[in-house]
């Protein structure tokens, strides 16, 4: 399990939806700072390995990014299954 | 005459009621510069899925993002077309199967604009608004819904 820390200034917040969130069995977590999403990916896979069956994208600050991006201190990320809205 | 819009809140808790949907058209009586109006109304399909029916959907949203990002197809969309009108409603939260889940209602001097801006709003908010449907069986399971 990872560990659940208090926000400290180069922590990053972490929120996940829909199937993510079963999946890992938590909507939110705090990590240690972590310089961008692919080495933030290496790290949720290993944690969960379930991810790697499943298909979701990432937001940086509610903004949907692509490919390895770097992420800014103190950014809150999310994990967003497929949408299925309307 | 220019007026700044900010975002505003689309959510609804549960069901969008034809009630409302009755109200929010009579409140553009008064607007008699108006020629067409365009609804589309979203509603819950009793689907049969493996081991059962879908009695409702449970809506959740990244609510924060959700507004930011239907605020920029709103404005995007009053750029494009001549509207007078246009409101968004989706519901969050559960909404039984038969009941209205998202309400789009764009207005204007013409019917083209009304249309067409209609259906571009309801495909980008299916597309772009991170909103999940968790469809719920009636054997007690339940499926998360994948917009195509």
């Amino acid at each position: 399990m990872p560990k659940l820390e208090p926000m400290t200034p180069t922590s990053i917040h972490v929120i996940a939806f829909g199937m993510i969130a079963e999946k890992i069995k938590t909507k939110e977590l705090v990590l240690e700072y972590m310089p961008d999403t692919e080495v933030l990916l290496g790290y949720l896979y290993q944690q969960f390995p379930d991810l790697k069956q499943t298909k979701f994208s990432i937001a940086l600050n509610k903004k949907m990014v692509v490919g390895k991006t770097f992420i800014p201190v103190g950014a809150e990320v999310a994990l967003l299954p497929p949408f299925s809205g309307g | 005459m220019e007026t700044k819009r900010s975002p505003k809140n689309i959510f609804v808790q549960g069901q969008i009621s034809p009630e409302s949907i009755a109200k929010s058209i009579a409140n553009h009586s008064t607007k008699t510069d108006i020629g067409g109006h365009s609804i589309f109304l979203g509603q819950v399909r009793a689907d049969e899925k493996e081991g059962g029916k879908v009695t409702a959907i449970e809506y959740t949203a990244y609510e924060e993002m959700a507004l930011e990002k239907a605020f920029e197809i709103r404005e995007a969309v009053f750029a494009k077309y001549p509207l007078s009108c246009m409101h968004i409603y989706h519901s969050l939260g559960e909404v039984k199967v038969g009941e209205i889940c998202l309400f789009v209602f764009t207005s204007s001097k013409h019917r083209k604009a009304a249309i067409d801006a209609c259906e571009e709003l309801v495909e980008r908010i299916k597309k772009e608004v991170p909103v999940w449907g968790k469809e719920l069986i009636d054997n007690e399971g339940s499926v998360w819904k994948e917009n195509l």
